[in-house]
């Protein structure tokens, strides 16, 4: 079409600023990853090796990182259905009064961390919860502002109506649920739950101070790697370890949604 | 109805959670000595896992505790778990909460603590006593060494088993900096000729009040002006000369002073990046690694001062709400062991130094220590503790912090 | 349930209480929780700014904990609050430039969408790290662009909280690109076609179809990004200056205080943090059901 050629040279121009606006504070971690020896202040490092990634393996980042898997499934699934639900009632207006809820679902990331561990960690130890217990339900409180609100802009996109066609037509109120409004709702159910699943995997204050150190995850290697001196080399096969699985399931994702949606045009 | 039941229960629950958080802890620590034989401790050790909680940003104490203190303590049927932190004080964020909720079966068992946080935990009464001086391995240790009977100032009473000895040492890269000064007041006055060059951390972090603490000591005209316990009277006597100092050199510092490095870390970047000439630190056995993997440059040297520097032990203490405490004992002794202090003592596996004294130990354990090979940055301990120091008491350590971040930072009221 | 095809009054408005009682208990189980865990944290922090949760001693009602340190309260809620707007507004811009472009669905959008999970992915500490290492005096960014370090612009723990700003405005300009872009969408590429056949011209097509589309997702992300700026710790630590520093750093440094006597500070800190927000918030929802409401 016309101006879709006519517009194409400003939008690449736009979109190879934002790739570099994206990319370029990882550089500093990406060329780390791949130093074996980087002194001084010269633009690259002297010499290139895995030191960081035998050094990453010796500090046990294997066991760390399925423990935040672990962790970032438990919390998705107490986060996103709790989420989902709430974001329905929100985007399709189904409270009289919706500010005090809204102010509610709100208030956990406005308690940030270092709240939490200045009065919950002796409220759970008093309470008896086991840690790993307390660590999932404390990160699903923190997730739910960013599964409720994705879900309510998602909803607030979505006919209410359709739903309610389909009751009309004789669907019951859970297929027409699971038929037609979620369907349409998939990016915004997948955002949703890759944010409460991040929100599990890169914790670090709550898993140590309430999971009482019996969960050591891959943040809380990060953590104490970054708290010592020449370390950089190890944080940084650290950090890029701890950014790949959660890649890796989005472009698998991907894959098999665009290999379902070619076999429903077929 | 229903929504207006739910809006009188939540609050009644509310409060109840709350309540049952606020009743402080009743439960006295345990304080008395150790009743029970070292083999029944060893016995009750048996199969227990000990949860360690230690500083995590040295690789080579991470790998020693886990590639040769955890098998020799599985040998004993303890298992060893070390659980990284960033901070100590993480660490003591956790025991405190412990210690507030009555925990008994708490999952901190064996903490690596440093004075500040010991004296932190003893306000609370957060330490197990009264188990340390029964340690068989406390017999190489000498009696009378005041660096292991009183952790800055407070008496350690048995409540923690020393581990390590440490020397705070300032660094300097002996390529930028031609004629390295030998006092603290020199250090100053070469910070003052070379603008921009030298900087120290900002208190509350451990090495940045060390520092000021040494300039105290040079300003107050030895430690020996200085009362050990702190004392308002003496405060006020000598911290003006000390502000005036730090204020005086303030703007020839990195930045002009505007700003400090936030800690250790952070000044060992800028040294690295060669922004600054010299850093500090108060555990240089990192040295020897930081230089060999070039983090450091490697005409990096150890500056020593006419007067001596500060020097302390550090220990590995017990919460009073560890769950496996006998497991911890026999960690804490086992680390203390000479074979244990001579393989930790080596530069190329961690190189700190042994809270040992020589003189105790049997010939075969003098001949390990002596076969230690020598690290090219940090010179032996008895080089390095010469004329050393004592540490203040921690009554001192949030006053002068206070007083630096007042005075110098600009900050306060 | 079988429901009857007209719309009498009565039946409509017999729907739209069901629906209303159905909308109460969707919500409830996710109010229920976060009222019970943050509402014990919430009472918990503001008795022990008021001297009632004391580690030693006897709880005593005071406001010590408020007026000790006031002057540096202040110092530190204009701090936070210069970062966290300068960050907000700089992320919502990005990343509505961000979902622009991957929901033009031209070439190469793969990999802006890959990028930006990327970010997501990353956590701040390590965004933070890599900031540090690249816009520092002698950072990755001076070293390659030539400047000497002498005239370098003080980016990292200078007056002004750049480095700070730049690193959340990095990785929350992920997040509302990928939240704009989940709540758009499918929607705009039909209402494009709509637009493009009605003979509207691209940059006309943003400002009439795609801003007001997107307006109520960037709006909820960019109250969600203030608040978390408000919050975040680890980030104006490691890239911000000694004094003053934003009010979590400071809750921190007073919490692990050597005297345990600094409880009560912390928590005051803690408090003024946590009141900033929550009057953000209240202020920002009038706004937010307006754009709601506005489809």
């Amino acid at each position: 079409m016309r101006w879709r050629t006519a517009h194409q040279p400003r939008l690449t121009v736009i979109r190879a600023l934002l790739v570099f606006w994206l990319v370029v504070p990882l550089t500093p971690l990406v060329l780390w990853a791949g130093a074996s020896r980087w002194s001084g202040t010269v633009r690259l490092p002297q010499d290139f090796g895995f030191r960081g990634w035998q050094e990453a393996l010796d500090a046990g980042v294997i066991a760390a990182l399925v423990r935040s898997g672990l962790l970032g499934v438990a919390v998705a699934l107490i986060a996103t259905p709790l989420g989902v639900m709430a974001g329905r009632a929100l985007g399709w207006r189904l409270l009289r009064r919706p500010a005090l809820p809204s102010v509610v679902l709100l208030a956990p990331v406005v308690l940030a961390p270092f709240a939490v561990a200045m009065g919950l960690d002796v409220v759970i130890l008093r309470l008896g919860i086991p840690g790993e217990i307390a660590v999932v339900l404390v990160l699903s409180v923190f997730a739910l502002p960013y599964t409720t609100f994705t879900m309510r802009a998602t909803y607030l996109g979505l006919d209410p109506d359709l739903e309610e066609q389909a009751r009309v037509l004789g669907a019951s109120a859970r297929q027409a649920r699971r038929r037609v409004t979620l369907p349409a709702a998939t990016t915004g159910l997948a955002t949703a739950t890759g944010l409460a699943f991040l929100v599990g995997w890169s914790d670090y204050a709550v898993t140590l101070l309430i999971g009482g150190g019996q969960i050591v995850t891959a943040p809380m290697l990060i953590g104490s790697a970054a708290a010592g001196s020449g370390n950089d080399a190890l944080s940084s096969t650290l950090a890029i370890s701890a950014s790949l699985p959660p890649l890796v399931a989005l472009a698998v994702f991907t894959y098999a949604a665009s290999r379902r949606r070619t076999a429903a045009h077929s | 109805m229903h929504p207006r039941l739910a809006r009188l229960i939540l609050p009644t629950v509310l409060l109840g959670l709350t309540a049952s958080a606020c009743a402080a802890s009743g439960i006295p620590a345990d304080s008395t000595s150790e009743k029970r034989s070292w083999s029944q401790i060893t016995d009750a050790a048996k199969g227990q896992t000990v949860d360690l909680w230690m500083y995590g940003g040295d690789q080579q104490g991470n790998a020693y505790v886990d590639d040769v203190l955890t098998p020799a303590a599985a040998e004993l049927g303890v298992t060893l778990r070390r659980v990284p932190v960033a901070d100590t004080k993480d660490a003591m964020t956790r025991i405190l909460a412990e210690r507030r909720a009555g925990s008994t079966d708490g999952a901190v068992d064996l903490v690596w603590v440093n004075g500040d946080n010991f004296a932190t935990g003893k306000q609370v009464d957060a330490w197990r006593c009264g188990w340390s001086s029964q340690l068989p391995n406390m017999k190489f240790v000498a009696p009378d060494d005041a660096l292991v009977t009183q952790d800055f100032g407070t008496e350690v009473d048995g409540c923690e088993a020393p581990w390590h000895k440490a020397q705070f040492t300032l660094v300097y890269d002996s390529a930028r900096v031609a004629k390295p000064p030998t006092s603290m007041s020199s250090v100053l006055r070469w910070a003052q000729d070379h603008p921009g060059r030298f900087t120290y951390p900002a208190p509350p972090d451990f090495t940045g009040s060390v520092f000021v603490r040494e300039v105290l000591y040079s300003t107050s005209g030895g430690y020996g002006q200085i009362p050990a316990q702190f004392d308002q009277g003496a405060y006020d006597k000598l911290t003006p000369k000390l502000w005036g100092a730090l204020k005086d050199v303030a703007p020839s510092l990195w930045r002009q002073g505007r700003t400090y490095p936030r800690d250790s870390v952070a000044l060992d970047r800028l040294y690295a990046d060669g922004e600054v000439d010299m850093t500090m630190t108060y555990g240089p056995a990192t040295l020897t690694k930081l230089v060999a993997d070039g983090t450091f440059p490697a005409t990096t040297r150890v500056l020593p001062l006419d007067e001596g520097t500060i020097g302390n032990a550090s220990f590995l203490a017990i919460p009073s709400s560890a769950g496996d405490p006998e497991g911890a004992m026999v960690v804490a002794n086992l680390a203390l062991s000479p074979e244990q202090q001579a393989i930790k003592a080596d530069p190329g596996t961690w190189g700190q130094f042994t809270v040992l004294d020589i003189d105790l130990l049997s010939q075969s354990d003098r001949a390990r220590f002596d076969a230690l090979p020598a690290s090219d940055v940090v010179p032996p301990l008895d080089v390095l503790s010469r004329d050393a120091n004592p540490e203040l008491a921690s009554s001192w350590v949030p006053r002068l912090d206070e007083g630096w971040r007042r005075a110098v930072l600009g900050s306060g009221s | 349930m079988t429901q009857h095809p007209t719309s009498s009054p009565r039946s409509r408005g017999d729907r739209r209480a069901t629906r209303q009682l159905g909308g109460a208990r969707l919500v409830a189980p996710a109010v229920l929780l976060i009222l019970a865990v943050t509402g014990t944290a919430l009472g918990a922090v503001v008795a022990t700014s008021l001297g009632l949760l004391p580690l030693v001693g006897q709880p005593r009602l005071n406001i010590d904990g408020f007026t000790t340190l006031a002057g540096d309260l202040r110092a530190a809620t204009q701090e936070s609050l210069l970062t966290a707007t300068t960050a907000t507004l700089l992320a919502a811009a990005i990343g509505l430039a961000i979902a622009t472009v991957v929901v033009r669905a031209g070439g190469g959008v793969r990999l802006v969408i890959g990028l930006t999970v990327a970010v997501m992915t990353v956590p701040h500490l390590v965004g933070a790290a890599g900031t540090g290492l690249l816009l520092s005096d002698v950072g990755l960014a001076q070293r390659w662009s030539g400047i000497s370090a002498a005239s370098w612009p003080e980016l990292v723990g200078g007056r002004w909280p750049w480095a700070t700003v730049l690193e959340l405005a990095w990785k929350e300009s992920a997040f509302v690109a990928l939240v704009v872009f989940a709540s758009v969408g499918r929607h705009y590429a039909d209402l494009r076609e709509v637009a493009a056949v009605l003979g509207a011209a691209p940059r006309a097509q943003w400002r009439r179809v795609l801003l007001p589309l997107a307006a109520p997702a960037l709006a909820s992300s960019s109250l969600i990004v203030f608040v978390y700026s408000l919050g975040t710790y680890e980030v104006a630590r490691l890239l911000g200056r000694a004094y003053p520093e934003p009010l979590p750093v400071m809750a921190y440094r007073l919490f692990t205080d050597i005297d345990v006597a600094a409880r009560p500070q912390a928590a005051a800190t803690a408090v003024v943090a946590t009141g900033l927000a929550l009057l953000a918030a209240v202020m920002a929802l009038p706004l937010l059901r307006r754009l709601g409401a506005d489809r």
